[in-house]
């Protein structure tokens, strides 16, 4: 009777969110008229024409690489020196520690929209318009905020006697970090990885404000331009978005082994 | 398990620092590369993107020395993202603009270079192009031809033996004959409606061309009774049911969708919309219409325009003489009409040859006698999002008086 | 980022020398160690110079009349400040839709996040796979799901009204994004049913690092299901709370996309929210210094929240 309860309430969550997303699916196999005549219900017909339009648009794959490459650069980066500071906040004296993790999570209550033209003119100012480390800079920059707010949360709560243990070992702070830190910590590490990921692969902000030529634009951007005035070629659009949302699946589902990983760590004392 | 996350942090690293380096090499490439000119054409229109690229490769086709890049933002963060550029004089060779409160704000920031003494303004329809104008000087081309009034079905008013209305009592009875057909007499969108239907709801009622811009001065007020009158007679309407249910609730795409269903009779948009019903379904035959908010003597104004898609020339940029061939390129009449009949769209362009039964509908209207949209004679937006305001709130059930004190209320913030 | 991997050689090398282990004494107040800043330079030069310089430029326009696009600009001093604060109903109607559609986030996301993060907490098959569908919202972009949710509050055409008009409960039926009244809690509904599912993963990661034994232990004593939640898992889980409700509140605050995509802040300014209105002022108005300045305001507002929250939940006595 409970285990049945608990499957129930499982099974109708995971309807809620599912019925609303099929629609999304549907969509990407019907044309614009099929769309607004029947805008959820089943398609008339399984076709694949607009995954295939999409596909023939020359620049596709170009695009797709260049969301990889700002993706996996930006999430790296941000996890590497989130960690770091993080560590660091949590090893410094309280005082310090608060005054650097206020600095920090300052910035994720900054509006999105209020610092975008001043970046713009740094990074025009810098030469790094129309490239990708221009937008890697920023989304990094932009990201170490909630990074290194989720991981001091997270790290506060590892026992102190572990780290004691690999002082009196004689371990220096880069060791105690890396191998007992960061291994403790990758259920933490492995939820602001794939935070980072969905935010920096989805982000059309700063692509849109500083890429401008087709050889550094990112999917995001590709997609905007069925987005019209008046017309909206969303069947096309959610294509683009069921096509763009694989890459976050693998990613969950790689970063989904880091959870057990880390439960496996937590319980080895 | 650590090592190889330490594997993949490195190995995505040293990704991204090859990366940095070539990224920066793409650019040096770009700039070497000097006797090929690069600008960049920056617009709004996402549904025109295709007919573009056809244009694009032609242009570039007559002109070698000559690569267009062109940037597709979406409408309603269109000068979010084209401010910075504007202000950069990178990524804006020729942009787009809409008149009113946007022009104003951006030719008053010397955005613009002049373009008066260019030879391809004598194409186009002198009195069409006055919205980018200031002081004299022609600072942006409006290049498209839009009518802000009502699109109607053609085929259910024959099935009923409506007329076109030409006046409020006609409009009226032809509504109710519409509702008691059992069609939705008006389709409102909540979203765009509001700032477009009161354009023809105030065109006949109020006193002056010019009240709109006067309200800005201070000479006229939202609490006057034109104003207030026109508040009334769309709660009229709201009151006798003919609007669809839930105008405030649906967007532009649900009450496109029912039109295009032929489930409404008028729909309370534009002459754009047009061509994205034709889409939907293929044989509605469609023409336009104004709510005549008076008697038929009264009469001033049969209808609404827009000269919009205000094309432009970035004062800062470096390759002004490429832009404005580029400009001049698309007032080619073929290149003209290449855009018009592939888009849908009206052109400010004197002889363009129309060929599709929308466009060829909407031409009949360039000889009648229609007024400049009201609302972008407003510089200041704020006051025009009182008056939309003000329509959503008559709609909302608050009394036409109230929602107008209210709107002028907001009025006198933004003069002050 | 070489640059960090042989810093890290350079600090590891420092840590052998006399000045660093005597700083390591039995002192209950721990010493600062100077080898933590190098961990923290990097991040903090990103930071400072791509994120922090540039909206601490865009504060000090909060001083000015800057329109966003032009040259020049004057320096108005507070009268931005002023004119927000005492004249302009707008911006209070918005803080009040703000704290209406957080509120309503924060008690729904918080409470259903971890209600199902503890029947999905074990790395059984079947939880593993109900995360994964649970995360789903979160990774499709936010304008599909703009899209899908005005057509399913459609009035005409949704499937909300029609299907509670199947099951005869029509007079349920509501106009979901026209009526003042509601927009903006079917908006907050939009918006806690796209991100439960990513705040979850924050307690599915802090429930994985409580022991088993303690569970075991007091599975031992006969504990019932209430207290064990009572007296382990949610002490214990204090601090993923915070985080997902700092979280929640920050994110709701600064919610953008999905009001801009489904409302646009209308009808008649009933869902205008704090980030719709800087927006608007900055990108529509041209009143770029206006809208600096309500974004100081707004972000003292969520500082205050933020640190009130931390307060209330008393994380703060644990250690850093």
């Amino acid at each position: 009777m409970k285990g049945l309860s608990k499957n129930t309430l499982l099974i109708i969550y995971a309807a809620i969110v599912l019925l609303p997303f099929s629609m999304v699916l549907f969509t990407t196999f019907k044309t614009t008229p099929e769309l607004y005549r029947n805008p959820l219900g089943l398609p008339d017909s399984w076709s694949l024409t607009n995954y295939q339009d999409l596909f023939m648009k020359e620049s596709m794959s170009t695009y797709f690489m260049n969301s990889i490459i700002v993706t996996l650069s930006s999430v790296a980066i941000i996890i590497f020196l989130s960690s770091l500071i993080a560590y660091a906040i949590f090893r410094l004296p309280k005082k310090i520690g608060y005054i650097l993790f206020g600095f920090f999570v300052v910035g994720m209550m900054v509006p999105t929209q209020v610092n975008m033209i001043p970046i713009y003119l740094l990074i025009n100012k810098l030469g790094l318009l129309d490239t990708r480390l221009g937008v890697i800079l920023v989304t990094v920059g932009s990201l170490i905020p909630i990074a290194v707010f989720i991981l001091t949360g997270f790290m506060k709560t590892l026992p102190e006697e572990l780290i004691e243990a690999a002082k009196i070992d004689g371990a220096g702070e880069w060791k105690i970090y890396s191998k007992v830190v960061v291994p403790l910590s990758l259920p933490s590490i492995a939820t602001v990885t794939i935070f980072a990921f969905v935010i920096v692969w989805n982000d059309l902000l700063y692509p849109l404000l500083l890429l401008k030529s087709t050889e550094v634009k990112t999917l995001p951007i590709a997609l905007l331009s069925f987005q019209g005035q008046y017309l909206t070629n969303y069947p096309m659009i959610f294509s683009g978005v069921i096509i763009a949302s694989i890459p976050m699946i693998l990613a969950y589902i790689f970063m989904q082994r880091y959870f057990i990983a880390g439960m496996t760590a937590g319980s080895i004392k | 398990m650590k090592r190889k996350l330490a594997l993949i942090l490195t190995l995505a690293m040293v990704l991204s620092l090859a990366l940095a380096g070539c990224s920066s090499k793409d650019s040096s490439t770009d700039a070497k590369d000097s006797a090929k000119h690069t600008i960049t054409f920056l617009h709004w229109r996402g549904e025109d993107t295709e007919v573009f690229n056809k244009i694009i490769a032609e242009f570039e086709k007559a002109n070698p020395d000559i690569k267009v890049e062109m940037n597709v933002l979406p409408s309603d963060s269109y000068i979010a993202n084209a401010s910075a550029t504007l202000l950069s004089g990178k990524g804006s060779d020729v942009f787009a603009s809409f008149p009113g409160s946007q022009f104003e704000a951006l030719q008053d920031s010397g955005v613009y270079a002049d373009l008066s003494n260019e030879s391809f303004l004598s194409k186009f329809s002198e009195s069409l192009i006055e919205a980018g104008k200031s002081d004299g000087k022609q600072l942006a081309v409006p290049y498209q031809l839009v009518y802000n009034i009502p699109v109607y079905n053609k085929g259910i008013f024959k099935k009923l033996n409506l007329d076109v209305p030409k006046d409020w009592n006609s409009f009226l009875k032809v509504s109710k004959t519409l509702k008691d057909n059992g069609y939705d007499p008006i389709l409102f969108a909540g979203d765009v409606s509001p700032s477009q239907f009161i354009n023809p709801m105030v065109m006949n009622n109020e006193p002056t061309d010019d009240a709109f811009p006067k309200l800005e001065t201070g000479e006229e007020k939202l609490t006057n009774d034109w104003f207030v009158k026109t508040l009334s007679q769309i709660k009229e309407l709201n009151d006798k049911g003919y609007f669809q249910k839930d105008p405030l609730g649906t967007k532009k795409e649900g009450a496109a969708a029912l039109f295009a269903q032929e489930k409404g009779a008028i729909l309370a948009l534009g002459s754009y919309m047009m061509s994205a019903v034709k889409q939907q379904n293929p044989n509605i035959e469609q023409g336009l219409l104004s709510p005549i908010t008076v008697d038929a003597s009264q009469m001033k104004y049969e209808g609404i325009h827009t000269a919009t898609f205000m094309l432009g020339v970035n004062a800062k940029s470096k390759n002004q003489a490429e832009a404005k061939k580029f400009i001049e390129f698309l007032t080619d009449p073929k290149i003209a009409a290449e855009y018009a009949n592939g888009t849908g769209q009206m052109l400010t362009l004197k002889d363009v040859k129309y060929d599709s039964p929308e466009l060829t509908e909407s031409a009949k209207w360039l000889d009648k006698k229609t007024l400049f949209q009201p609302r972008y004679t407003l510089k200041k937006e704020q006051v025009s999002k009182a008056i939309e305001t003000a329509v959503q709130d008559v709609l909302s059930g608050v009394e036409p008086e109230k929602a107008a004190k209210k709107a002028q209320e907001e009025v006198d913030r933004a003069i002050k | 980022m070489q640059s960090n991997n042989s810093a890290g050689k350079v600090i590891e090398s420092n840590l052998g020398t006399p000045p660093y282990s005597s700083l390591q004494t039995k002192t209950k107040k721990r010493k600062v160690n100077t080898v933590l800043f190098w961990f923290i330079l990097p991040g903090f030069l990103i930071y400072s110079i791509f994120y922090a310089g540039p909206t601490v430029f865009a504060l000090y326009l909060s001083f000015t009349d800057w329109n966003g696009v032009a040259d020049a600009y004057n320096f108005v001093g507070l009268s931005n400040y002023k004119e927000l604060l005492t004249d302009s109903p707008i911006f209070t109607q918005s803080l009040g839709n703000n704290l209406k559609f957080t509120l309503t986030v924060l008690i729904f996301q918080t409470i259903l996040s971890l209600f199902f993060a503890i029947l999905v907490a074990k790395n059984s098959k079947k939880n593993v796979f109900f995360r994964a569908i649970f995360f789903f919202p979160t990774i499709v972009a936010s304008v599909s799901i703009a899209f899908i949710w005005t057509f399913m509050y459609d009035p005409n055409i949704g499937v909300i009204n029609s299907l509670l008009n199947k099951v005869g409960l029509e007079q349920l039926g509501q106009s979901w994004l026209g009526n003042q009244k509601i927009a903006i809690y079917s908006l907050a509904f939009v918006q806690f049913w796209a991100h439960t599912g990513q705040v979850l993963i924050i307690f599915v990661a802090g429930l994985q690092a409580i022991p088993k034994e303690l569970y075991e232990a007091i599975s031992l004593e006969g504990a019932t299901k209430w207290q064990t939640f009572r007296h382990i898992t949610w002490p214990l889980l204090a601090p993923s709370a915070t985080i997902v409700i700092a979280y929640t509140t920050i994110q709701s605050f600064k919610a953008f996309d999905l009001v801009i995509a489904m409302t646009g802040g209308g009808p008649s300014h009933s869902t205008e929210i704090l980030s719709t209105f800087l927006y608007h002022e900055a990108f529509t108005n041209f009143r770029f210094g206006y809208s600096s300045a309500a974004s100081v305001i707004f972000m003292i507002i969520i500082a205050v929240i933020t640190v009130l929250q931390f307060k209330l939940l008393k994380s703060d006595d644990v250690k850093y």
